[in-house]
């Protein structure tokens, strides 16, 4: 039970990334893809915290003597974890864009159906 | 001496500034990207003198590097930094009467972000950053394969788009995997703490940082979106996304693997990597019948040259591997940019509809000649000096395993010779002989072209002007302490 309570937020976030690559992988509509890549963010993002997560742990405020120093949380995590969001609402919002454009082009958002160009 | 960090604050500032520009005029947008990288170039240039006795580290908000944003402006960096600017500096000028159709702000935005975040991926000194940036320049570049929002680009577009944004994260895992052990992002700090961890734990985001990369600089199982996006984007994307992009790909793989990992016992496994991408590269050149196809699948072989080169491990390897990225990246420019208007006055990309070229437009073909002869490595161009030096780098190793590699290496230069002197023989042997009208590629074409010619004949001829800083790079991704101790005192 210990080995659980300690590791949980790392088997949820290797399950996240793995569920969404495996939808990546599998599924034949260009929006459950996109999808799919929203999760996978999602789990490394929830990685990143995971890391840096320290339980019962205070902000690294060195001005007010009330807060202890012994658990201060390394705040780098989250700011990483702030950018990746933003890189990956980027990356989101270009996807549907280019889903909107590419059932304009073809009809369909069937990725197996849309073979112009090969190898 | 000019600080380093103005080569990414200079042309980030000037692509938000375009939407301003357009509200006074539109017809001064498009001279916005040629002040950019000639502002970088200069930059470039007047640094590689300081950066040669020592590497630039600049650091950001005032902390001592392993606390702060660091940029390490070495040999390497500079030399990339020059890279990528010249190529922009040209690819813009071209732009400037090629991109008149698509949305001309929209695009030139994305083209100087694409650009920048190469720069700042050459520059950074710590792995988020390196992100970051890569981030910025697979996002622009997705978009750009697709701005000229035909069906072949839009669904080419959507490929890079997953495959890219895997790669990403991947990466990022890689990122945090590291962060967890070593509670730090900085390269150099990271680097001199590597002999503490066990090398089983550090596999695993090693091989997901070949892995991310790996979709960026096209190795090749990953390299599945590279034909398809080159080939559909318009010429200019074409030159910079082959010619810029998957080389800094490549770099980033080597500063991974070489200065933060500091992997010698991975080099053969990059080197085997290597020779099945460049194999595997040529001979899909070879069976295209679409000019911009076949050109794409030889930028996949050359990346895998690189890969060999850099995989030899040893001081003449590296500085050929650089060489290499040098001359290709110069060719390659030069190829996309003189088919693009071949492609635009043949109204097709089938091979066959270029006969006669040669006669219509003497000068573009002249230049796509020159390129395609640098690019197999014919002397006296700079292709020529590349390759020898990679070729003589495999044979000094002495190894029976890399000689065998580099027959592979020459009998795949044979295949690369066979479909471009097929190329070269459509252009100038085929179709009528007859007078016909000569309407050559306007001169905001051919004058970027020719300044390439120039320079790939002139390294060709004398390559001592760019050995020195070739070597002091190769010594820098090789000397990992040196490396350490200039970042962290």
């Amino acid at each position: 039970m210990d080995f659980l309570h300690n590791y949980i937020y790392y088997f949820g976030a290797f399950g996240l990334i793995f569920i969404g690559l495996y939808i990546i992988l599998a599924k034949s509509n260009l929006i459950k893809v996109i999808i799919g890549l929203s999760i996978m963010e999602t789990g490394v993002n929830l990685l990143l915290i995971a890391i840096g997560y320290i339980k019962g742990g205070t902000a690294p405020i060195f001005s007010r003597p009330e807060i202890k120093a012994v658990n201060m949380v390394d705040p780098v995590p989250q700011a990483l974890v702030l950018t990746a969001i933003v890189i990956g609402v980027a990356v989101l919002a270009l996807a549907l864009s280019l889903a909107i454009r590419l059932y304009g082009h073809y009809g369909t958002l069937n990725l197996r159906m849309i073979r112009e160009q090969k190898w | 001496m000019v600080n380093p960090v103005f080569l990414i604050i200079a042309p980030l500032s000037l692509a938000f500034a375009i939407p301003l520009f357009g509200i006074i005029s539109k017809k001064i947008i498009k001279f916005i990207p040629p002040i950019a990288f000639g502002f970088n170039l200069i930059v470039s240039l007047a640094l590689i003198p300081h950066v040669l006795r020592n590497p630039i580290i600049v650091s950001i908000g005032g902390w001592s590097p392993p606390f702060c944003i660091n940029l390490v402006a070495g040999p390497v960096g500079i030399l990339f930094s020059a890279i990528i600017a010249l190529g922009g500096l040209l690819v813009s000028v071209y732009a400037m009467d090629y991109m008149e159709k698509v949305a001309i702000e929209k695009y030139h935005i994305l083209y100087i972000l694409l650009l920048t975040g190469a720069t700042g991926v050459v520059l950074t000194g710590d792995i988020f950053n390196l992100f970051v940036f890569f981030e910025i320049l697979c996002i622009s570049s997705y978009a750009l394969v697709a701005c000229s929002g035909n069906k072949q680009g839009i669904e080419s577009a959507v490929k890079y788009l997953i495959q890219g944004s895997v790669g990403s994260s991947l990466m990022l895992i890689a990122i945090a995997l590291l962060y967890g052990l070593f509670g730090t992002l900085n390269m150099a700090d990271i680097a001199r703490n590597i002999n503490s961890v066990s090398s089983m734990e550090l596999f695993v985001p090693l091989v997901l940082f070949i892995t991310g990369l790996g979709v960026e600089a096209a190795i090749f199982p990953l390299n599945a979106w590279l034909p398809d996006a080159h080939s559909s984007a318009p010429a200019p994307v074409s030159a910079v996304l082959s010619g810029i992009a998957i080389e800094v790909g490549i770099y980033a793989v080597a500063r991974i693997v070489f200065t933060v990992f500091g992997a010698s016992s991975i080099f053969l496994f990059l080197a085997l990597l290597g020779i099945l991408t460049l194999i595997v590269g040529e001979m899909s050149a070879f069976a295209q019948n679409n000019i911009k196809r076949m050109l794409a699948y030889s930028s996949i072989g050359q990346i895998g040259l690189i890969l060999f080169a850099l995989g030899i491990g040893t001081f003449y390897g590296v500085s050929g591997g650089l060489f290499q990225i040098v001359s290709h990246s110069l060719a390659k420019t030069l190829l996309f940019l003189a088919a693009g208007y071949m492609i635009y006055r043949a109204g097709s990309m089938e091979i066959s509809d270029f006969e006669g070229m040669g006669k219509k437009m003497p000068l573009t073909s002249l230049s796509f000649t020159i390129g395609v002869f640098s690019l197999i490595g014919l002397p006296p161009f700079a292709g020529f000096s590349s390759k020898f030096l990679i070729i003589y780098a495999g044979l000094a190793k002495q190894e029976i395993v890399f000689i065998v590699l580099i027959a592979l290496v020459l009998f795949s230069t044979v295949i690369e010779g066979a479909y471009f002197f097929k190329l070269i023989q459509v252009l100038y042997f085929k179709g009528k002989s007859e007078r016909v009208v000569v309407k050559d590629a306007p001169l905001s074409a051919l004058l970027p072209m020719f300044a390439l010619v120039a320079i790939i004949t002139l390294i060709g001829i004398y390559p001592n002007a760019v050995i020195n800083i070739l070597n002091a790079g190769a010594l820098e991704l090789l000397n990992r302490v040196d490396y350490i101790r200039s970042v962290l005192g």
